[in-house]
């Protein structure tokens, strides 16, 4: 579904990602590791468009996309909810939602799928009509992701959705991705908190420097010894 | 003295409803685009030389003059974003604003060579409506209600429909709404022509009420910008009150003193402001 090969990807003269390497198949639920600075949100924002990559080529859906701007990427049905869930801060819950809905195809779907996103989230449907600001952090990451199903995407990129929550909230947004994932998206999630992360994903990747340093499936990453002492500390 | 001031509040809140189309104008193009749009009264001077010309060298019927203008001030702001502002995106602000700034130079003597210095006016004769002591004149009248249309149109277009709240979401957040699949660049042209309708559109208003010569847009860009820092940058809602607030201020204060003191008064307001809350009246917060 989504083949990365080889790209180099640059924050002006600094280099972020060196010839990396990545794919997610159909149906499957990926995860990407990491010290702070390996290059994780780098890579989703190169795969969403919203960095060049100057080398190598990133194919979705068997098309390349490296070339286009993220709004066409969109279009195809690959989303990005970016870390920190960035909601608009000052549009309703539902303003934030229909605006998931903005790219032709979706717009067709928006009032089916709002009904469908109130049934999987009720607490958007009770604050809809509340400005995202206002919402909690938990809540804020909930609406980004419940976005971004609007678009009706295929497969959905999500930047450390647990970061900066307590861990009651993280346990119930993992429930979240855990439901989307059984819905039959294709989920290729950057995480900070691996031993969650792993339980949901099919495979994982760990990134150091800019480069896939492991990859494999959830079983075989989780007896690596390196990533049991450094990431799962046992 | 009562009645003077009551006819000065009248007015001044007449003038208020046009300055805020005007700083609404200047206010979306900062909100969404980010950048300053030093030249905005003096596009409004050019809208009004445009009205001029068409009914007086051309003798084109008012009205029609009237929609040409609009349009054609619409066309002007998408060419100068094209030519302007958007090669300029990426740049450094000081060199958007002088590029900007540069523009007042260029437009005052473009009218200095087309129209010369002498003042031009559109006559328009139209009676003085009288409501107890208060006097106004309908043109001001018209035009006030014409504004306060206006941006009850340009409400409802960011309120209720998709290409509204894609303009709110790119002032909000312009990296997250291209996830959202919006193409910030036909959002920053869109702007830029709604913007340059609006310059049209104040324009018209004015028409009937100034004459217009080549420095007739310097003091309503400084109007307007001192309307939107008032209310907050890229605050619409907190323009509209400051619209108003400068609108009645200069009025009364030209009936105690004279209109050279009005202004000096509405740009002390404007540095307290700046001074004591530089996030402006109502801040950025609650922008819309």
């Amino acid at each position: 579904m989504l083949e990365v090969e080889g790209i180099d990807v640059f924050y002006g003269e600094f280099q972020a990602l060196f010839g990396l390497s990545l794919e997610v198949g159909e149906q499957e639920t990926v995860i990407t590791v990491g010290p702070n600075g390996a290059g994780k949100s780098t890579l989703l924002r190169a795969v969403s468009g919203l960095l060049p990559c100057r080398n190598g080529s990133v194919r979705f859906l068997g098309q390349p996309v490296h070339n286009l701007p993220a709004h066409k990427i969109v279009e195809l049905g690959l989303a990005h909810v970016p870390e920190g869930g960035r909601v608009f801060p000052r549009l309703t819950v539902m303003e934030n939602l229909r605006i998931g809905s903005y790219t032709k195809k979706a717009r067709a779907n928006v009032e089916k799928n709002l009904q469908e996103i109130y049934e999987l989230f009720p607490r958007l449907a009770e604050r809809r009509i509340q400005l995202a600001d206002t919402l909690s952090g938990g809540e804020r990451q909930m609406l980004a992701i419940a976005r971004s199903l609007m678009s009706g995407p295929k497969l959905i990129m999500l930047d450390e959705p647990s970061s900066g929550l307590a861990p009651l909230v993280v346990s119930m947004l993992f429930d979240f991705v855990g439901r989307i994932k059984s819905q039959g998206y294709s989920i290729l999630m950057v995480e900070q908190n691996v031993r969650k992360a792993l339980e949901l994903s099919d495979r994982a990747y760990l990134l150091e420097s800019g480069k896939v340093r492991l990859q494999g499936t959830r079983e075989e990453f989780s007896k690596e010894s390196y990533i049991r002492q450094a990431y799962l500390g046992l | 003295m009562e009645i003077l001031l009551l006819n000065a509040l009248a007015n001044g809140i007449l003038l208020g409803g046009v300055l805020a189309l005007l700083a609404f104008g200047l206010n979306l193009i900062f909100g969404v685009v980010k950048v300053i749009h030093m030249a905005y009264g003096q596009c409004v001077m050019l809208g009004m030389y445009l009205i001029y010309s068409l009914k007086s060298m051309y003798e084109v019927p008012l009205m029609a003059a009237f929609a040409v203008a609009v349009v054609a001030m619409a066309l002007w702001g998408a060419l100068l974003h094209l030519l302007v502002i958007k090669p300029l995106l990426g740049a450094e602000r000081l060199n958007q604003l002088l590029a900007l700034a540069g523009l007042i130079i260029v437009f005052e003597n473009l009218a200095h060579v087309v129209w010369g210095a002498d003042l031009r006016g559109v006559r328009v004769d139209l009676p003085v409506v009288s409501m107890g002591n208060i006097f106004l004149k309908t043109s001001n009248l018209l035009a006030f209600l014409g504004a306060l249309v206006v941006l009850g149109i340009l409400y409802f277009m960011l309120q209720r429909t998709y290409v509204g709240l894609a303009i709110r979401a790119i002032a909000q957040d312009t990296e997250c709404a291209r996830l959202m699949g919006i193409n910030p660049g036909r959002i920053y042209l869109l702007t830029l022509t709604i913007g340059g309708a609006l310059t049209g559109l104040i324009a018209v208003f004015f028409s009937p009420i100034y004459s217009v010569h080549p420095h007739f847009g310097g003091s309503f860009t400084l109007m307007a910008f001192i309307i939107v820092v008032l209310g907050g940058m890229g605050n619409l809602a907190g323009g509209f009150l400051g619209a108003f607030i400068i609108g009645v201020v200069t009025s009364v204060a030209a009936v105690f003193t004279s209109t050279e003191w009005a202004e000096i008064l509405a740009l002390v307001i404007f540095i307290l402001v700046v001074l004591v809350r530089p996030q402006g009246l109502l801040g950025a917060r609650g922008a819309r």
